[in-house]
């Protein structure tokens, strides 16, 4: 013990973590049965004990490039054996947070979205400027949305909207592939294998079967997952058949364009059920591992709507009510933009984060899957 | 219904009840003492030996027997329990329930009863690890040496082998339940505590291979009137137990289980470490802890000396999962060596669970001034006067403070009853 050690703790950073759902953290004895329970984590240097630790201290730096926190699937397993109610698996989560703000820029736009009191600026903003582009008004005779929203605009208003996200997202990743190989002095390896072996556990969501508590999870997010991949498959034959084919909106499942109906079906089948066992899941855990903070629910609210929304447009215009067809069509919208706009600042930024250090923990070898 | 009249009633025959009558009668005053089983001694009759000195628990309670039986001022009653205690300080009455021993003071202790007894179940005093018979005695250091008839093993009508072999008439198996009223001024709690049930702990494997155990049967174990005659063996396959692991607060300090520190695990672990490690000079020890909680220089001198073993080694990290290897037979414990960084496996013969105290006293029917706490303890209120609690009742203690505290009792429960007087 001949050398000091000085701690440098910053308490904005132990306060965030507080105000963003680790409010528990502070009752962390540092016993490591997290660690152990805990069936994702790699034996050297496991997580969540550390990361409680450093968090406890404010030791900020300590969480710049560190992959661990992503590799925490939120299974809840050290929650629910943690002798304290020090909740790591939240704790873990609202730090979570933390490196999205870090990363994701301008900062400014991730407290935006993290924060409870602008959640009405929040949807304002896309309302307005779809207001502002799309002019609105309720066309007489038959429902067609695209009368009422041009499909060019929305193409024009949602294409730059994504890829806004999209680049932001990616500049964050790159920061964070750099900085998680500095601070694990990580100079080179295997990245076309790690990106190959990282895709093929999130497309077969091996790593959720790991889960002990929070089991159910895996078939939530499953159906989440596909039907968000179902329905971007469903535009992407829209803009096919609108763009290149010249079909109008909208298509049915009888005529031309059927393709696009069917998977628009079923992407919208998957969210209203997967959505649902979500938030049913959140509930019946509530007890033991934390309802969630305001960043998971405004996710899973944003997704809700859009599912909602999407399905209520579907089933009024069907039915030939224009005065509500339409006004939720626009809510409709409101919800996509956000979900495209906010992508890398919402908690659906874990897409970026969490793909990059899963694919980071196989190409530095801390998660040894794609040595055999 | 018998009725007795005496000063101080001290409810529980270990070893601060016993501490707290003797030490009350003493110094003049009459004593009522009441044990639930049909022993006196308790949980320090099971124990093989007292931490720091290591010397054997036998001879203090002997000590204390032997005040008991030659004070005149002292009644005790085994297979007692309590149902009701009504008045206030200096008058109190309390309904006890005397449960029937079958057995008279006409026993000798001859042995015979057992040798004929045809009922075997498993012996509660070696918590299940071996049996014993319906007809049956504790132990050989048992006090009182009476034999008793396990109500709830004995045949009973079809059977009376044992009142038949019995040469001096002291078998009666139609003994019915009393109910006695004991009138006193004041009331000494000294209830105790039990063993936390291991099973609850679903990570830790207790129940899933037979040598997985918990401390108090690791003091049985140990013990030469134990059930292996104090070989520390495993009890799957008796093979010598030279590879053992205490797994510390094993539900204690866990809000899922027992929310407070138990007090007395880290020495009674470490004082078990002497035990194997002077049974095998090659043995291995590991210790997983949390925190070492040895207070006192006593104790923290006791640790350093462990320490010192280069054969024990202690762990920072708590044990989260304890599981059987098909293969070996081996026991696998888990733990994350926080000091080096890195998830441990280790296989060993013997894992030892260090449970923690639950609290007893909640068990018992008190006046409604009475107050328990959250975790089941009883607080001992500013202006509570008349109804004094020890030891375990109070807080988890280890044997030196539940006696001191036992003796601080006894003097308040003097003064209630002096001042009335």
């Amino acid at each position: 013990m001949a050398e000091a050690t000085i701690v440098k703790p910053d308490l904005d950073f132990v306060k965030g973590v507080i105000a963003a759902g680790g409010e528990s953290l502070k009752k962390c004895y540092q016993c490591a049965t997290c660690s152990v329970v805990c069936n994702v984590t790699p034996d050297q240097n496991p997580f969540p004990r550390k990361e409680m630790i450093w968090a406890q201290w404010g030791l900020k730096d300590k969480f710049k490039g560190n992959p661990d926190v992503w590799l925490c699937q939120q299974c809840n397993d050290c929650t629910a054996y943690c002798p304290r109610g020090a909740k790591p698996a939240e704790v873990l989560g609202a730090i979570r947070k933390q490196t999205i703000q870090q990363y994701s820029a301008p900062a400014f736009l991730a407290g935006l979205v993290n924060n409870k009191t602008f959640m009405p600026v929040l949807f304002l903003i896309p309302a307005i400027i779809l207001l502002i582009t799309g002019g609105f008004s309720i066309p007489e005779g038959d429902i067609v949305f695209s009368n009422f929203f041009p499909i060019h605009t929305i193409q024009f208003v949602f294409t730059p909207a994504l890829l806004f996200g999209l680049a932001v997202g990616v500049m964050g990743v790159m920061k964070f592939w750099k900085d998680m190989k500095q601070a694990a002095g990580v100079t080179s390896g295997d990245l076309k294998g790690s990106i190959i072996a990282t895709a093929k556990d999130v497309i077969s969501h091996g790593k959720f079967k790991d889960c002990g508590v929070s089991k159910d999870r895996f078939l939530s997010h499953f159906l989440v997952f596909y039907s968000f991949v179902a329905l971007a498959i469903a535009t992407g034959f829209g803009v096919l058949y609108i763009d290149i084919f010249h079909v109008m909106s909208p298509f049915s499942l009888f005529g031309k364009g059927w393709i696009v109906k069917l998977f628009g079906l079923a992407g919208a089948a998957g969210l209203l059920l997967g959505v649902s066992l979500m938030v049913m899941n959140r509930f019946k855990n509530a007890a033991k591992v934390g309802i969630g903070s305001y960043f998971d629910w405004l996710l899973i609210t944003i997704i809700a709507v859009v599912m909602a929304s999407g399905i209520l447009a579907y089933l009024t215009r069907l039915a030939g009510i224009a005065g509500l067809a339409y006004p939720i069509y626009f809510i409709h919208l409101v919800f996509v933009f956000s979900l495209f706009v906010y992508l890398p600042y919402s908690k659906l930024a874990h897409l970026f984060y969490r793909g990059t250090a899963m694919c980071f923990a196989k190409y530095s070898g801390r998660d040894k899957t794609i040595d055999n | 219904m018998s009725e007795l009249e005496t000063n101080i009633l001290v409810v529980g025959g270990g070893i601060s009840g016993l501490t707290a009558a003797t030490e009350a009668a003493e110094a003049g005053y009459n004593i009522a003492l009441l044990e639930k089983t049909p022993f006196l001694g308790g949980r320090v009759s099971r124990m093989n030996k007292y931490f720091p000195k290591l010397c054997p628990p036998a001879c203090g309670l002997e000590i204390n027997y032997r005040r008991i039986k030659f004070s005149s001022r002292v009644t005790f009653h085994t297979m007692a329990e309590i149902q009701d205690i009504s008045g206030q300080p200096g008058s109190y009455e309390v309904t006890v329930r005397l449960n029937p021993r079958y057995v008279n003071d006409k026993c000798t202790g001859c042995n015979a009863c057992t040798e004929v007894c045809p009922v075997e179940v498993l012996n509660d005093m070696n918590f299940g690890l071996d049996k014993r018979k319906a007809a049956y005695i504790s132990s050989e250091q048992s006090f009182p040496q009476q034999y008793v008839i396990d109500d709830n093993a004995c045949r009973k009508g079809d059977c009376s082998k044992c009142s038949d072999a019995c040469k001096y008439d002291a078998i009666q198996l139609d003994m019915k339940p009393e109910t006695m009223k004991i009138k006193t001024g004041s009331i000494v709690l000294a209830t105790g505590w039990n063993p936390y049930d291991a099973s609850k702990i679903d990570n830790l494997g207790f129940g899933t291979s037979p040598d997985i155990i918990t401390n108090v049967m690791m003091e049985r174990i140990a013990s030469q009137n134990g059930p292996t005659g104090g070989k520390i063996t495993r009890l799957s396959d008796g093979k010598e137990a030279k590879r053992v692991a205490f797994v510390q607060c094993a539900g204690s300090r866990d809000e899922n289980h027992l929310a407070f520190c138990s007090a007395v695990c880290c020495m009674a672990s470490l004082k078990q470490a002497t035990y194997v490690r002077e049974q095998y000079p090659d043995s291995k020890v590991y210790m997983f802890y949390i925190d070492i909680r040895t207070p006192g220089t006593a104790y923290e001198r006791f640790l350093n000396k462990i320490k010192d073993d280069e054969n024990v080694s202690l762990i920072k990290g708590k044990v989260a999962k304890v599981s059987e290897d098909p293969a070996t037979k081996d026991i696998i414990v888990e733990a994350e060596d926080i000091l080096a960084g890195g998830k441990v496996k280790v296989n060993i013969d013997l894992c030892v669970l260090a449970t923690g105290m639950a609290p007893t006293v909640g068990e018992v029917k008190l006046p409604a001034d009475v107050k328990i706490n959250e975790n089941g303890f009883m607080v001992p209120g500013k202006d509570q006067k008349g109804i004094y609690a020890v030891g375990c009742v109070k807080n988890p203690s280890d044997v030196a403070k539940s006696v001191q505290e036992a003796t601080g009792a006894a003097l308040k429960a003097i003064q209630t009853v002096g001042r009335k007087s």
